[in-house]
């Protein structure tokens, strides 16, 4: 069947089968030209976009840290929140396979099925979709039961700061919020993500750098789908260091209710309240009202509810107790006190006369009484909080003298407290009043530093606004003989090994130019006032709390000058009086009649410590 | 008869099989069964060499109506996968009809073409008009690329078989006139891949990726490659139809410009020894046999390297015994052995400066 035999022929090649044989060298040759150009001069470059394409760099976000009261009760939690992820690519090719999927995952997660579709198919197919956040745990379960036959979709879990008793602690913890664009920019070099949560206020912004930790990552080679195949690198996250506040959980909330309950009692609607320990500048309670529910900036506050609450009347955004500034009213007399003392002006026998008004230049300033009070020692006059008796103390000792008490007693100064927005207040002096001005013109009363001023300044008044923070300080430094304590919030902070990082220490920022006796008397003014006979006493009978220690009350005039302006009423106090280890201050906005709104709040507080004292003071975590 | 084979041939298109597998194992798939399907392109080699391929001549015709009752067949019952119906169910096994007519249209005008010493505008008529029924069908799967290799294969033939120049000139033309007509014959997709050919980059996630991510897995490849089974692009599903369209892409990465370099030259040393069994072929219809087989598997290779690199543009054309697929493999397997059969059956011719050769072979003989 087969020729066999013969020798080999020779191959006939003709001119077309040559023409072919070129042509196949040819085109391999060029197929090998365009390879060596793809494959050495672009390779690097192609390898390099290869390795973007499946090696993507996961972070691994570190738990913030958190902040517990001085005894180690919790004040806020990381709770877990369950975000299903859809990489559009990785979903089922086949259509009716991909349609029903994605209508179980509309059931599931309760996410309405365009606005599903709308999501995925607007994104990069190959990018990570968040469809659904803030599952419930039982939409997590249902969601996590199915997830093997649900292509494409994850389900990723991160942590949310959720508050306990916002109302209480939030305006001192604060919040934490998404990062805005300057401080991503500026905060970039730190490590800090374009989608990152970030302190915003309070103490979560005051001590963001302790509590937010380090953030780890994971190099992981993912496929086309997006699914990871391995972990080439890692770094573990370092978790934020666990703070311990000064704050006493159970005071604030006395503090809280007992201010809510006498701003209610007489209608008022804005308070603040500031406790501190005399003795190391510690901040037992810190209260602001009204408050506000700062899990809803965590868990994403709606834009309905965000704009009452920047445009409620009574500004619930406002932490009263440090950013709050008003005139302190009769709460300063003790500085103007301290300085006709120190200075010589008076001594602690003199006795001046109160007047119902005196007559300065043609200008009448009046006493609260529209009667005479009589002769009367410093002590007396700040017990009967006589504003003509400090009108000619003031006028005996200048303005320039007067300024320079208040701000030696911590008046004027921005705090330096573990949270931003910390106001100073104002000390005012003829040189202020003149470049408050503009165009300053030494004929304008405008502009000219007069008499009045420096009187009204005497009590308070004038210019002269502070804060209930720098109120409590200045308790405080009455309370301990003359020492500015700097304020703090934190006892101590730990990292995650339980290593002490930062520890509480007491440092005086000022302390006031004043002899013993000079303070003492002004202290001997303060424990009369609530003392029998004056009234201001029946608040500790009828609660019960002995009047043992130093309070001074101020009702100050806000809005101009002149007659029937709005007023503030304050309430500073310490205490006991001999070894003072607690002072405080009270502020009602608008507030009539300080012995009757303020002072009953501070009663009430020094009731709740005395009957609590153990539990307050026992040792700290 | 096995000392008259040509063991160039045999061995390279085994060394192909068998990086084919290797390549189809890297891209996860199924290559148990690609296996199998080269177990059968085998026997169907075997078969193909020991059969004399001159009877398939005069069974010609029979085969021409059978390859289209299969194309019809397709359009009845055919399954359809990324939108075209290009596979019929036998016994189980999905079978490509379209793969298989590019073997048949090659022995039809094998046959058609032996016939007609001179080709004359009638005979070549007769040619194109041979092509129009498959073409049409394979079109209307659709499947634009096979039916450009089927017509590239006519013309290569129409050309080996001794086409005039102002014949293969006439194509031209009328293809230029044609050409502006194009857009209008598309599908959309063939459209878009066209565009996407023109421009990867104006759509980088969706139509032109595909290009994309395939040119960066063989650019990836480098000098070396990243080596077998060590592929970033194919191995994580990157690179699309990574076993099928894109399985040079897939290859190219792993085994680099160096092993890239080995596949074409192992392609290019083939395809001459195919045209080398054109030239010692006992008769016309054994050379343009073989002549057949060159165009069909060159046409194939130019297009699916050429659009794994970006030279081509997109058409699904599986690169012969690389690519996965039970069809293609066998068809070619079987196109190589009918080749052998030529080779085998070659002239006895002995040319006088010749015989010092004779004697070797007489002297390995007596060697042996």
């Amino acid at each position: 069947m087969i020729e066999l035999g013969g020798a080999t022929p020779r191959p006939r090649w003709s001119l077309r089968l040559i023409a072919a044989a070129t042509a196949a060298v040819v085109v391999m040759g060029l197929l090998a030209v365009k390879l060596a150009q793809l494959q050495v001069a672009d390779g690097s470059r192609l390898a390099a976009l290869a390795e973007s394409n499946t090696v993507h760099r996961v972070i691994l976000e570190a738990d913030r840290g958190i902040i517990y009261d001085r005894h180690g009760v919790p004040l806020v939690e990381n709770s877990p929140v369950w975000t299903v992820v859809i990489v559009p690519a990785g979903l089922p090719s086949d259509a009716a396979a991909r349609a029903q999927e994605l209508v179980t995952v509309s059931r599931l997660a309760g996410v309405a099925e365009p606005k599903l579709a709308d999501a995925l198919f607007t994104a990069d197919p190959y990018s990570s979709v968040d469809v659904a956040t803030g599952l419930t745990q039982a939409q997590e379960l249902a969601i996590n039961e199915r997830l093997p036959e649900l292509v494409g979709v994850s389900l990723v879990q991160h942590a949310v700061r959720t508050y306990r008793e916002p109302l209480v602690f939030g305006h001192v913890l604060g919040y934490v919020g998404p990062i805005d664009t300057a401080d991503a920019k500026r905060l970039r070099d730190a490590g800090y993500q374009p989608d990152e949560m970030i302190g915003k206020v309070g103490v979560e912004a005051g001590l963001e750098t302790l509590l937010r930790g380090r953030d780890g990552w994971q190099d992981v080679q993912v496929d086309a789908r997006g699914k990871v195949i391995r972990v080439l690198a890692s770094q573990e996250p370092v978790p934020g260091d666990a703070v311990y506040l000064t704050v006493d959980a159970s005071l604030q909330r006395a503090t809280a209710s007992s201010l809510a309950a006498g701003l209610a009692r007489d209608g008022k609607t804005a308070g603040a309240s500031v406790v501190v320990d005399p003795r190391t500048g510690e901040v037992l309670a810190m209260v602001s009202l009204p408050a506000y529910d700062t899990n809803l900036f965590t868990h994403g506050i709606s834009r309905a509810a965000y704009d009452s609450l920047l445009h409620d009347p009574d500004r619930p955004l406002l932490n009263r107790a440090i950013a709050g500034q008003y005139a302190p009213g009769s709460t300063f007399k003790m500085v103007t006190a301290t300085a006709g003392l120190q200075e010589g002006k008076i001594t602690p026998q003199t006795l001046l006369n109160c007047p119902p008004y005196i007559n300065l230049g043609g200008w009448i300033y009046h006493n609260w009484a529209s009667y005479s009070l009589g002769r009367m020692n410093v002590a007396t006059a700040l017990a009967t909080s006589c504003d003509t008796f400090f009108y000619q103390v003031a006028a005996m000792v200048g303005d320039v003298t007067l300024a320079k008490y208040a701000r030696a007693y911590g008046f004027g100064q921005a705090k330096e407290i573990e949270m931003p927005g910390v106001m100073a207040g104002l000390v005012p002096d003829r040189i202020w009043k003149q470049i408050q001005c503009g165009v300053p013109d030494l004929n304008s009363d405008a502009c000219r530093w007069s008499e009045g001023d420096t009187i009204t300044f005497g009590i308070g008044q004038s210019y002269l606004l502070t804060t209930p923070l720098n109120q409590a300080m200045y308790a405080a430094a009455l309370a301990n003989g003359g020492r500015v304590l700097r304020p703090t919030l934190v006892h101590e902070a730990r990292d995650a090994t339980g290593r002490t990082v930062l520890a509480q220490k007491t440092e005086v920022t000022s302390t006031v130019p004043a002899s013993a006796g000079t303070i003492q008397a002004v202290r001997e003014g303060m424990r009369e006032e609530i003392n029998p006979p004056y009234h201001m006493n029946y608040w500790f009978r009828a609660s019960g709390v002995p009047a043992d220690g130093g309070g001074k009350t101020g009702t100050a005039q806000w809005g101009g000058s002149g007659l029937d302006l709005p007023t503030h009423a304050w309430f500073i106090f310490f205490a006991p009086y001999a070894q003072p280890e607690i002072a405080l201050s009270v502020f009602v906005e608008r507030g009539e009649l300080s012995e009757v709104e303020a002072a009953p709040i501070g009663v009430d507080i020094m009731k709740f410590y005395r009957g609590n004292i153990g539990a307050i003071r026992s040792g700290a975590p | 008869m096995t000392r008259r084979l040509d063991r160039t041939q045999a061995l390279l298109a085994g060394a192909l099989a068998v990086l084919g597998v290797m390549t189809v194992y890297s891209a996860h798939a199924d290559w148990n069964r690609q296996i199998l399907w080269v177990l059968l392109g085998a026997a169907a080699y075997v078969a193909a060499t020991v059969y004399d391929y001159r009877r398939l001549s005069s069974i010609a015709p029979t085969l021409y109506g059978a390859m289209l009752l299969m194309l019809v067949a397709v359009h009845l019952a055919g399954h359809s996968a990324l939108g075209a119906r290009r596979w019929l169910s036998v016994a189980g096994f999905p079978l490509e009809p379209s793969e298989i007519s590019k073997l048949i249209l090659v022995l039809v005008l094998a046959a058609y073409l032996a016939r007609h010493e001179q080709i004359s505008w009638r005979v070549f008529g007769g040619g194109l008009a041979l092509l129009v029924p498959p073409a049409y069908l394979v079109l209307a799967q659709p499947d634009l690329g096979t039916t450009m290799v089927i017509a590239a294969v006519t013309l290569g033939m129409l050309y080996l078989g001794g086409a005039r120049p102002a014949q293969l000139l006439a194509v031209v033309a009328a293809c230029a006139v044609a050409l502006p007509l194009l857009p209008r014959l598309l599908h959309g997709y063939q459209r878009r891949r066209l565009e996407i050919f023109l421009d990867p980059n104006q759509d980088p996630l969706g139509a032109g990726y595909n290009l994309l991510q395939a040119r960066i897995a063989v650019g990836s490849g480098g000098m070396f490659g990243r080596g077998w089974l060590q592929g970033l692009q194919g191995q994580l599903g990157f690179v699309p139809e990574r076993a099928t369209d894109f399985v040079f892409a897939t290859f190219a990465e792993e085994f680099g410009l160096l092993g890239s370099l080995v596949l074409l030259t192992a392609f290019g040393v083939l395809l001459i020894r195919v045209l080398r069994a054109a030239s010692v072929a006992p008769d016309r219809f054994g050379e343009l046999l073989a002549g057949g087989a060159f165009v069909m598997v060159f046409v194939q290779v130019i297009q699916n390297v050429g659009m794994n690199i970006g030279l081509m543009p997109i058409a699904g054309i599986p690169l012969p015994l690389i690519s996965y697929g039970g069809s293609a493999t066998i068809t070619t397997l079987a196109a190589l052995g009918l080749v052998q059969s030529v080779v085998v059956r070659r002239r006895p011719v002995v040319h006088p400066e010749s015989e010092r050769r004779g004697l070797g072979t007489i002297s390995r003989r007596a060697q042996a």
